[in-house]
């Protein structure tokens, strides 16, 4: 197995590691504030929530797969964790930039939850008798 | 709160404008559209002062409730799905006092401004 195999192999290993713990993260406490936005339907928001780890393991797998090719000669083992460091810190930064694209979402859908119970937002001049409710 | 009144000034182009803006757009709570100091209004709400709602825009919840001028305005806004969020933010102490002056402005010129809408709401469409 020459270097440049070796780097794959380490770089496949660490990146889909590193996808795992990041969506079971996302899986474990992302879950808290979608039964929040459904206002505690659970089997409701269970369901949103592995769509959302569904789609962020094919988002990030697909990028760890298609970013593998190195694409230059790797002549020593120096080379080779150069290599493997600036392909494992891109996956790095993709997966920082997918985590904090899943937290805008959740923090969206629940402000956005919020807003259907929203009370008036000022309060009213008077009051006045309402007769009948004639007008359709 | 299911339906809010709103008793518009129906001689003003740019309320028509307005009301059909109002009309168009999703909507948390319904709005029920009836001319200021018209026979109707007078019917659903005998109590109430119909000559200070011609000068200004006047909405009425449906447990009676009387929101009028720059408040009205803020309800109509809180009563549709794309703007609930901007009457909220319109309504905080910073924002409220400069959001009434806007409106006052706006109402008191309403004749005048309704070349001016008309180009403004149909951009808005």
């Amino acid at each position: 197995m020459n270097v440049i195999v070796a780097s794959y192999v380490f770089y496949l290993a660490i990146s889909v590691a590193l996808t795992v713990w990041v969506a079971r993260t996302l899986h474990k406490n992302g879950r808290i504030f979608l039964v929040d936005v459904f206002h505690g339907n659970e089997p409701l928001a269970d369901s949103v929530n592995h769509l959302l780890v569904v789609g962020f393991y094919l988002i990030n797998l697909g990028y760890v797969s298609l970013a593998l090719k190195l694409g230059y000669d790797v002549k020593n083992a120096q080379e080779g964790i150069e290599a493997l460091s600036w392909k494992v810190g891109m996956v790095l930064v993709v997966l920082g930039c997918m985590h904090f694209f899943n937290l805008f979402i959740f923090s969206r859908m629940r402000r956005r939850a919020s807003l259907v119970d929203a009370p008036p937002p000022v309060a009213p001049d008077a009051y006045t008798s309402v007769r009948g409710h004639s007008h359709a | 709160m299911r339906e809010l009144t709103v008793l518009y000034d129906p001689q003003c182009g740019l309320c028509r404008r307005a009301q059909a803006w109002l009309i168009s757009k999703p909507k948390y709570v319904e709005l029920a559209f009836v001319p200021a100091s018209s026979d109707e209004a007078r019917s659903r709400y005998p109590q109430l002062n119909h000559d200070l709602t011609l000068n200004d825009l006047t909405v009425i919840s449906d447990q009676g409730a009387v929101y009028s001028g720059p408040k009205a305005w803020l309800m109509c806004l809180w009563a549709l799905r794309e703007y609930r969020e901007w009457s909220l933010r319109l309504s905080t102490p910073e924002l409220l006092p400069t959001a009434k002056r806007v409106i006052s402005m706006i109402s008191q010129n309403r004749y005048q401004l309704e070349g001016l809408g008309s180009v403004v709401l149909r951009g808005a469409k």
